[in-house]
Protein backbone atom coordinates (compact mmCIF):
# COMPACT_ATOMS: atom_id res chain seq x y z
CA UNK A 1 0.00 0.00 0.00
CA UNK A 2 1.21 3.35 -1.00
CA UNK A 3 2.37 5.66 1.96
CA UNK A 4 -0.96 7.90 0.82
CA UNK A 5 -3.16 5.37 0.99
CA UNK A 6 -2.26 3.77 4.38
CA UNK A 7 -2.90 7.98 5.73
CA UNK A 8 -5.93 7.82 3.90
CA UNK A 9 -7.18 4.51 5.93
CA UNK A 10 -6.10 5.45 9.05
CA UNK A 11 -7.74 9.04 8.45
CA UNK A 12 -10.99 6.98 7.37
CA UNK A 13 -10.73 4.36 10.18
CA UNK A 14 -10.30 8.12 12.39
CA UNK A 15 -13.68 9.34 11.30
CA UNK A 16 -15.37 6.14 12.02
CA UNK A 17 -14.13 6.11 15.44
CA UNK A 18 -15.42 9.54 15.53
CA UNK A 19 -18.57 8.64 15.20
CA UNK A 20 -18.51 6.31 17.56
CA UNK A 21 -17.11 7.98 20.24
CA UNK A 22 -19.88 11.12 19.51
CA UNK A 23 -22.86 8.12 20.16
CA UNK A 24 -21.71 6.94 22.93
CA UNK A 25 -20.72 10.22 24.50
CA UNK A 26 -24.38 11.16 23.73
CA UNK A 27 -25.99 8.20 25.19
CA UNK A 28 -23.88 8.63 28.52
CA UNK A 29 -24.08 12.21 29.17
CA UNK A 30 -27.82 11.41 31.22
CA UNK A 31 -26.00 8.20 32.97
CA UNK A 32 -22.97 10.21 33.82
CA UNK A 33 -24.15 14.18 34.29
CA UNK A 34 -23.54 14.88 37.90
CA UNK A 35 -26.08 18.31 37.77
CA UNK A 36 -29.05 16.42 35.96
CA UNK A 37 -32.15 17.03 38.04
CA UNK A 38 -32.26 13.17 39.31
CA UNK A 39 -28.63 13.65 40.66
CA UNK A 40 -29.83 17.05 42.71
CA UNK A 41 -32.92 15.50 43.52
CA UNK A 42 -31.18 12.97 45.38
CA UNK A 43 -28.62 14.70 46.62
CA UNK A 44 -31.68 16.56 48.46
CA UNK A 45 -31.65 15.98 52.66
CA UNK A 46 -35.19 16.96 53.09
CA UNK A 47 -36.83 13.66 52.95
CA UNK A 48 -40.63 14.17 53.45
CA UNK A 49 -41.46 17.36 51.79
CA UNK A 50 -40.01 17.92 48.24
CA UNK A 51 -36.71 19.90 47.42
CA UNK A 52 -37.48 23.41 46.23
CA UNK A 53 -35.66 23.87 42.74
CA UNK A 54 -37.83 27.03 41.85
CA UNK A 55 -38.57 29.33 44.08
CA UNK A 56 -40.64 32.31 42.97
CA UNK A 57 -41.27 34.48 45.99
CA UNK A 58 -39.86 38.11 45.81
CA UNK A 59 -36.40 39.07 46.92
CA UNK A 60 -35.03 35.25 45.51
CA UNK A 61 -32.48 35.86 42.53
CA UNK A 62 -33.11 33.11 40.21
CA UNK A 63 -29.79 31.08 39.38
CA UNK A 64 -27.65 32.50 36.57
CA UNK A 65 -28.58 30.95 33.27
CA UNK A 66 -25.44 29.92 30.96
CA UNK A 67 -26.93 27.97 28.06
CA UNK A 68 -29.30 28.16 25.08
CA UNK A 69 -31.93 27.07 26.65
CA UNK A 70 -35.50 28.93 28.31
CA UNK A 71 -35.08 30.10 31.84
CA UNK A 72 -37.32 28.60 34.20
CA UNK A 73 -40.36 29.96 34.60
CA UNK A 74 -40.56 32.95 37.12
CA UNK A 75 -43.95 32.01 37.80
CA UNK A 76 -44.15 28.37 38.59
CA UNK A 77 -42.97 27.32 41.70
CA UNK A 78 -40.67 23.77 41.50
CA UNK A 79 -39.84 21.21 43.72
CA UNK A 80 -38.52 17.63 43.38
CA UNK A 81 -39.05 14.22 44.94
CA UNK A 82 -36.24 11.60 44.54
CA UNK A 83 -37.42 7.92 44.97
CA UNK A 84 -35.83 4.89 44.84
CA UNK A 85 -38.32 2.47 44.79
CA UNK A 86 -36.46 -0.76 46.87
CA UNK A 87 -36.65 1.20 50.04
CA UNK A 88 -40.81 0.62 48.95
CA UNK A 89 -43.40 2.38 47.31
CA UNK A 90 -43.70 6.42 46.76
CA UNK A 91 -46.20 8.24 48.02
CA UNK A 92 -46.77 11.63 47.07
CA UNK A 93 -49.60 13.43 48.91
CA UNK A 94 -50.86 16.78 48.08
CA UNK A 95 -53.73 19.00 49.00
CA UNK A 96 -55.48 20.82 46.34
CA UNK A 97 -55.95 24.81 47.02
CA UNK A 98 -56.50 27.69 44.97
CA UNK A 99 -53.42 27.57 42.58
CA UNK A 100 -53.10 24.94 39.74
CA UNK A 101 -50.73 22.50 40.77
CA UNK A 102 -49.19 19.17 38.51
CA UNK A 103 -47.13 16.14 39.56
CA UNK A 104 -45.21 14.81 37.07
CA UNK A 105 -43.30 11.41 37.84
CA UNK A 106 -39.73 10.84 35.70
CA UNK A 107 -37.60 8.04 35.49
CA UNK A 108 -33.71 8.28 34.30
CA UNK A 109 -34.92 8.01 30.39
CA UNK A 110 -37.88 10.64 30.87
CA UNK A 111 -41.37 11.61 32.52
CA UNK A 112 -43.50 8.75 32.20
CA UNK A 113 -47.03 10.05 33.81
CA UNK A 114 -48.27 13.18 34.88
CA UNK A 115 -51.47 14.19 36.82
CA UNK A 116 -52.66 17.89 38.17
CA UNK A 117 -55.08 18.74 40.68
CA UNK A 118 -58.29 18.43 38.36
CA UNK A 119 -57.72 14.53 39.02
CA UNK A 120 -58.32 15.20 42.72
CA UNK A 121 -60.76 13.43 44.68
CA UNK A 122 -62.09 15.53 47.48
CA UNK A 123 -59.27 18.17 47.62
CA UNK A 124 -56.65 15.12 47.89
CA UNK A 125 -54.37 14.06 45.10
CA UNK A 126 -52.73 10.71 46.50
CA UNK A 127 -49.63 9.71 44.17
CA UNK A 128 -48.33 5.61 44.79
CA UNK A 129 -45.29 5.09 42.76
CA UNK A 130 -44.76 1.77 42.75
CA UNK A 131 -42.85 -1.64 40.78
CA UNK A 132 -44.48 -3.73 39.16
CA UNK A 133 -44.28 -6.48 42.07
CA UNK A 134 -44.93 -3.72 44.61
CA UNK A 135 -48.53 -3.36 42.02
CA UNK A 136 -49.19 -6.94 42.77
CA UNK A 137 -48.78 -7.41 46.30
CA UNK A 138 -50.80 -4.13 46.40
CA UNK A 139 -53.66 -5.50 44.67
CA UNK A 140 -53.21 -8.96 46.41
CA UNK A 141 -53.66 -7.45 49.91
CA UNK A 142 -55.89 -4.93 49.12
CA UNK A 143 -59.61 -4.77 51.03
CA UNK A 144 -62.33 -5.08 48.66
CA UNK A 145 -64.57 -3.57 50.64
CA UNK A 146 -62.63 -0.48 50.47
CA UNK A 147 -62.48 1.72 48.17
CA UNK A 148 -59.00 3.12 47.30
CA UNK A 149 -58.59 6.88 46.44
CA UNK A 150 -54.85 6.75 45.08
CA UNK A 151 -53.18 7.01 41.96
CA UNK A 152 -50.90 4.04 41.09
CA UNK A 153 -48.48 3.95 39.07
CA UNK A 154 -46.09 1.71 37.62
CA UNK A 155 -43.10 2.41 37.24
CA UNK A 156 -40.47 0.82 35.28
CA UNK A 157 -37.01 1.79 37.09
CA UNK A 158 -36.37 1.63 40.38
CA UNK A 159 -35.13 5.50 40.65
CA UNK A 160 -36.34 8.11 39.75
CA UNK A 161 -38.10 11.71 40.72
CA UNK A 162 -41.81 13.32 40.95
CA UNK A 163 -41.76 17.19 40.17
CA UNK A 164 -44.23 19.16 41.87
CA UNK A 165 -45.44 22.42 39.73
CA UNK A 166 -47.47 25.23 41.41
CA UNK A 167 -48.12 28.53 39.19
CA UNK A 168 -48.76 31.67 40.70
CA UNK A 169 -50.97 33.23 38.01
CA UNK A 170 -50.43 36.69 40.14
CA UNK A 171 -47.43 37.86 41.57
CA UNK A 172 -49.16 38.03 44.83
CA UNK A 173 -50.00 34.32 44.93
CA UNK A 174 -45.81 33.45 44.79
CA UNK A 175 -45.46 33.10 48.37
CA UNK A 176 -48.52 30.51 48.32
CA UNK A 177 -47.22 28.49 45.17
CA UNK A 178 -44.23 28.64 46.70
CA UNK A 179 -45.53 27.24 49.99
CA UNK A 180 -48.22 24.82 48.27
CA UNK A 181 -44.85 23.03 46.81
CA UNK A 182 -43.65 22.31 50.62
CA UNK A 183 -46.71 21.64 51.69
CA UNK A 184 -46.62 18.42 49.53
CA UNK A 185 -45.82 15.45 51.25
CA UNK A 186 -43.70 12.50 49.80
CA UNK A 187 -42.78 9.59 51.71
CA UNK A 188 -42.19 5.84 51.50
CA UNK A 189 -44.72 3.30 52.36
CA UNK A 190 -43.72 0.36 54.44
CA UNK A 191 -46.11 -2.30 54.71
CA UNK A 192 -46.32 -2.18 58.01
CA UNK A 193 -47.76 1.34 57.70
CA UNK A 194 -50.15 -0.18 55.33
CA UNK A 195 -51.96 -2.31 57.45
CA UNK A 196 -51.64 -0.01 60.34
CA UNK A 197 -53.52 2.37 58.32
CA UNK A 198 -56.25 -0.05 57.47
CA UNK B 1 37.23 -2.95 -5.39
CA UNK B 2 36.62 -0.68 -2.42
CA UNK B 3 33.36 1.05 -1.86
CA UNK B 4 33.08 4.69 0.15
CA UNK B 5 30.63 4.13 2.94
CA UNK B 6 27.81 6.25 1.38
CA UNK B 7 28.46 4.30 -1.97
CA UNK B 8 27.56 1.03 0.47
CA UNK B 9 24.21 2.60 2.35
CA UNK B 10 23.02 3.64 -1.33
CA UNK B 11 22.79 0.57 -2.51
CA UNK B 12 21.34 -1.35 0.49
CA UNK B 13 19.05 1.34 0.89
CA UNK B 14 17.75 2.28 -2.49
CA UNK B 15 14.46 3.47 -1.63
CA UNK B 16 15.26 6.33 0.38
CA UNK B 17 18.15 7.95 -1.57
CA UNK B 18 15.21 8.31 -4.67
CA UNK B 19 13.19 9.94 -2.13
CA UNK B 20 15.83 11.94 -0.39
CA UNK B 21 16.67 13.06 -4.27
CA UNK B 22 13.31 13.08 -5.76
CA UNK B 23 12.70 15.50 -2.55
CA UNK B 24 15.86 17.30 -3.62
CA UNK B 25 15.14 17.80 -6.47
CA UNK B 26 11.38 19.22 -5.84
CA UNK B 27 12.98 21.50 -3.12
CA UNK B 28 15.28 23.19 -5.65
CA UNK B 29 12.11 23.37 -8.37
CA UNK B 30 9.44 25.08 -5.60
CA UNK B 31 9.72 28.17 -3.52
CA UNK B 32 11.41 27.89 -0.67
CA UNK B 33 10.86 30.33 1.46
CA UNK B 34 7.37 30.09 1.68
CA UNK B 35 6.32 28.61 4.91
CA UNK B 36 3.11 27.04 3.86
CA UNK B 37 4.87 25.12 1.36
CA UNK B 38 7.32 24.33 4.46
CA UNK B 39 4.89 23.51 6.18
CA UNK B 40 2.80 21.24 3.57
CA UNK B 41 5.80 19.51 2.55
CA UNK B 42 6.48 18.89 5.80
CA UNK B 43 3.08 17.00 6.11
CA UNK B 44 3.79 15.19 3.09
CA UNK B 45 7.00 14.04 4.46
CA UNK B 46 5.46 13.12 7.34
CA UNK B 47 2.38 10.83 5.84
CA UNK B 48 4.98 9.16 3.44
CA UNK B 49 7.30 8.41 6.83
CA UNK B 50 4.78 7.73 9.11
CA UNK B 51 4.84 4.28 10.55
CA UNK B 52 2.03 2.17 11.54
CA UNK B 53 1.91 3.21 14.97
CA UNK B 54 2.07 6.65 14.30
CA UNK B 55 -0.77 6.32 12.14
CA UNK B 56 -2.85 4.26 14.66
CA UNK B 57 -2.27 7.11 16.97
CA UNK B 58 -3.12 9.70 14.50
CA UNK B 59 -6.28 7.75 14.01
CA UNK B 60 -6.99 7.61 17.72
CA UNK B 61 -6.78 11.18 18.39
CA UNK B 62 -8.84 11.72 15.46
CA UNK B 63 -11.29 9.79 16.73
CA UNK B 64 -11.55 10.87 19.77
CA UNK B 65 -10.74 14.63 19.37
CA UNK B 66 -13.70 15.07 16.65
CA UNK B 67 -15.96 12.59 18.28
CA UNK B 68 -15.94 14.49 21.27
CA UNK B 69 -16.00 17.97 20.31
CA UNK B 70 -19.39 17.45 17.88
CA UNK B 71 -20.76 15.70 21.25
CA UNK B 72 -20.33 18.55 23.09
CA UNK B 73 -21.33 21.25 20.37
CA UNK B 74 -24.61 19.04 19.95
CA UNK B 75 -25.23 19.04 23.34
CA UNK B 76 -24.09 22.76 24.55
CA UNK B 77 -27.16 24.72 23.20
CA UNK B 78 -30.54 23.81 22.93
CA UNK B 79 -32.64 21.06 21.95
CA UNK B 80 -31.73 19.78 17.75
CA UNK B 81 -34.31 17.14 17.12
CA UNK B 82 -38.17 16.75 17.47
CA UNK B 83 -39.43 20.22 17.35
CA UNK B 84 -42.72 21.04 15.57
CA UNK B 85 -42.26 24.31 13.27
CA UNK B 86 -45.83 26.41 14.00
CA UNK B 87 -45.43 29.95 12.76
CA UNK B 88 -42.83 31.65 14.48
CA UNK B 89 -42.56 29.30 16.95
CA UNK B 90 -41.40 25.85 17.29
CA UNK B 91 -43.20 23.19 19.56
CA UNK B 92 -41.46 20.62 21.91
CA UNK B 93 -44.12 18.15 22.90
CA UNK B 94 -41.69 15.21 23.56
CA UNK B 95 -38.82 16.45 25.25
CA UNK B 96 -39.45 15.32 28.72
CA UNK B 97 -41.47 12.17 27.89
CA UNK B 98 -39.96 8.54 27.30
CA UNK B 99 -39.89 9.07 23.45
CA UNK B 100 -37.35 12.05 23.60
CA UNK B 101 -34.47 11.22 21.63
CA UNK B 102 -31.15 10.92 23.12
CA UNK B 103 -30.03 14.25 21.98
CA UNK B 104 -32.62 15.91 24.22
CA UNK B 105 -32.14 13.72 27.00
CA UNK B 106 -27.94 14.33 26.61
CA UNK B 107 -29.37 18.17 26.42
CA UNK B 108 -31.55 17.95 29.72
CA UNK B 109 -29.06 16.05 31.53
CA UNK B 110 -26.26 18.98 30.52
CA UNK B 111 -28.52 21.62 32.09
CA UNK B 112 -30.67 20.03 35.12
CA UNK B 113 -33.53 21.07 33.06
CA UNK B 114 -36.77 19.59 34.15
CA UNK B 115 -38.59 19.23 30.85
CA UNK B 116 -42.68 19.70 30.97
CA UNK B 117 -44.48 16.01 31.02
CA UNK B 118 -46.87 15.32 27.87
CA UNK B 119 -49.97 15.21 30.11
CA UNK B 120 -48.15 18.25 32.18
CA UNK B 121 -47.74 21.12 29.70
CA UNK B 122 -45.88 22.06 26.49
CA UNK B 123 -42.54 24.24 25.72
CA UNK B 124 -43.03 26.54 22.56
CA UNK B 125 -39.66 28.73 21.76
CA UNK B 126 -39.04 31.38 19.30
CA UNK B 127 -36.27 32.96 18.39
CA UNK B 128 -36.85 34.75 15.11
CA UNK B 129 -40.01 36.38 14.03
CA UNK B 130 -42.56 35.95 11.52
CA UNK B 131 -40.79 37.00 8.61
CA UNK B 132 -37.60 34.74 9.61
CA UNK B 133 -35.61 37.04 11.22
CA UNK B 134 -33.23 37.05 14.56
CA UNK B 135 -35.14 38.19 17.63
CA UNK B 136 -32.70 40.79 18.73
CA UNK B 137 -32.77 42.75 21.90
CA UNK B 138 -32.54 46.31 20.14
CA UNK B 139 -35.39 45.55 18.66
CA UNK B 140 -39.34 46.05 18.90
CA UNK B 141 -41.26 43.20 18.74
CA UNK B 142 -45.63 42.72 18.54
CA UNK B 143 -46.55 39.55 19.94
CA UNK B 144 -50.37 39.55 18.89
CA UNK B 145 -52.78 36.47 19.05
CA UNK B 146 -54.22 34.05 21.02
CA UNK B 147 -52.94 30.89 22.34
CA UNK B 148 -53.69 27.51 22.21
CA UNK B 149 -56.40 25.90 24.39
CA UNK B 150 -55.01 25.87 28.47
CA UNK B 151 -55.53 25.80 31.64
CA UNK B 152 -53.01 28.50 32.28
CA UNK B 153 -49.84 29.65 30.17
CA UNK B 154 -46.94 31.75 30.24
CA UNK B 155 -44.46 33.61 28.40
CA UNK B 156 -40.78 34.31 29.11
CA UNK B 157 -38.24 36.33 27.62
CA UNK B 158 -34.93 35.51 27.94
CA UNK B 159 -31.42 36.41 26.27
CA UNK B 160 -28.55 34.01 25.65
CA UNK B 161 -25.88 33.50 28.31
CA UNK B 162 -25.30 34.38 31.67
CA UNK B 163 -27.29 37.13 32.85
CA UNK B 164 -25.78 40.62 33.04
CA UNK B 165 -26.68 42.67 35.87
CA UNK B 166 -27.00 41.19 39.50
CA UNK B 167 -30.23 42.43 40.10
CA UNK B 168 -33.52 40.45 38.85
CA UNK B 169 -35.28 41.85 36.04
CA UNK B 170 -38.23 44.05 36.85
CA UNK B 171 -40.23 41.43 34.61
CA UNK B 172 -39.37 38.35 32.81
CA UNK B 173 -42.66 37.30 31.51
CA UNK B 174 -46.59 37.57 31.15
CA UNK B 175 -48.95 35.03 33.13
CA UNK B 176 -52.62 34.45 31.12
CA UNK B 177 -54.52 36.05 34.32
CA UNK B 178 -52.24 39.03 34.84
CA UNK B 179 -52.02 40.04 31.07
CA UNK B 180 -54.55 42.95 29.78
CA UNK B 181 -56.48 41.71 26.86
CA UNK B 182 -58.57 43.82 24.32
CA UNK B 183 -62.39 43.50 24.26
CA UNK B 184 -62.53 40.32 22.15
CA UNK B 185 -60.03 38.09 24.38
CA UNK B 186 -56.84 38.53 22.02
CA UNK B 187 -53.92 40.32 23.62
CA UNK B 188 -50.83 42.12 22.42
CA UNK B 189 -47.39 42.22 23.92
CA UNK B 190 -45.29 44.28 23.12
CA UNK B 191 -41.30 43.15 23.68
CA UNK B 192 -39.32 46.52 23.33
CA UNK B 193 -35.61 47.98 25.16
CA UNK B 194 -38.10 50.96 25.84
CA UNK B 195 -41.38 51.49 27.77
CA UNK B 196 -44.36 50.97 26.07
CA UNK B 197 -47.94 51.11 26.87
CA UNK B 198 -50.01 47.91 27.37
CA UNK B 199 -48.59 45.00 28.18
CA UNK B 200 -44.87 46.08 27.85
CA UNK B 201 -42.22 43.03 28.40
CA UNK B 202 -38.68 44.56 28.34
CA UNK B 203 -35.86 43.43 26.77
CA UNK B 204 -33.63 41.05 28.98
CA UNK B 205 -30.49 42.80 28.00
CA UNK B 206 -29.01 45.71 26.37
CA UNK B 207 -27.68 43.73 22.78
CA UNK B 208 -27.75 40.67 20.84
CA UNK B 209 -30.10 37.59 20.45
CA UNK B 210 -33.02 36.83 23.04
CA UNK B 211 -35.68 34.05 22.67
CA UNK B 212 -39.23 33.75 23.84
CA UNK B 213 -40.58 30.59 25.46
CA UNK B 214 -44.40 30.02 25.70
CA UNK B 215 -45.35 27.40 27.91
CA UNK B 216 -48.92 26.05 27.96
CA UNK B 217 -49.66 24.04 31.45
CA UNK B 218 -52.73 21.63 31.23
CA UNK B 219 -53.00 21.53 27.56
CA UNK B 220 -55.01 18.76 25.76
CA UNK B 221 -52.34 20.13 22.17
CA UNK B 222 -49.24 18.42 24.10
CA UNK B 223 -50.67 14.96 22.36
CA UNK B 224 -51.29 16.58 18.94
CA UNK B 225 -48.76 19.27 18.90
CA UNK B 226 -48.52 18.84 14.61
CA UNK B 227 -52.16 19.36 14.01
CA UNK B 228 -51.39 23.17 15.92
CA UNK B 229 -52.26 26.11 12.92
CA UNK B 230 -50.29 28.95 12.94
CA UNK B 231 -53.50 31.65 13.76
CA UNK B 232 -53.69 29.43 16.92
CA UNK B 233 -50.35 30.68 18.30
CA UNK B 234 -49.42 34.71 18.87
CA UNK B 235 -47.97 36.03 15.91
CA UNK B 236 -44.40 37.73 16.32
CA UNK B 237 -44.03 40.71 14.17
CA UNK B 238 -41.05 42.98 13.86
CA UNK B 239 -41.79 47.21 14.53
CA UNK B 240 -39.31 48.57 14.45
CA UNK B 241 -35.59 48.60 15.74
CA UNK B 242 -33.19 51.26 17.33
CA UNK B 243 -30.07 52.10 15.23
Amino acid sequence: MTPRGRFLVASLSGLVLAGLVHGTTILLIPRLAESDALSRARSGENLDHPLAINTVAAGDTTPPVEAWLPIPDPAVAVGLCAYDLSEGPMRVSARTGALMLSLAVHGPRGAFYAVTDQAAVRGALDLVVLTRAQYDEALANADEDEVSHDVRIVAGDTRGFVVVRVIAALPSQRAAADAAVQAVSCTVDSPGDEKAGG
Amino acid sequence: MRMTFAETVARLRPDQTRTRSSESLSREAGPVSETGGRVTRALRHGVRKASTVTLILYALALGAGLGLATADYATRGGYLFGGVRVGAWTAWPKVGSLGADPYARAVNARRGEIPLAIGEGMLLTAEQDESGRQLDAACTYRVAGVTPPARAWTVTVAGRGSRVSDSAPMREGFTATEILREADGQFVITLSPEVQPGNWLPMPRAKGPVRLALRLYDTPVAASAGSLDRSAVPAITRTGCAV
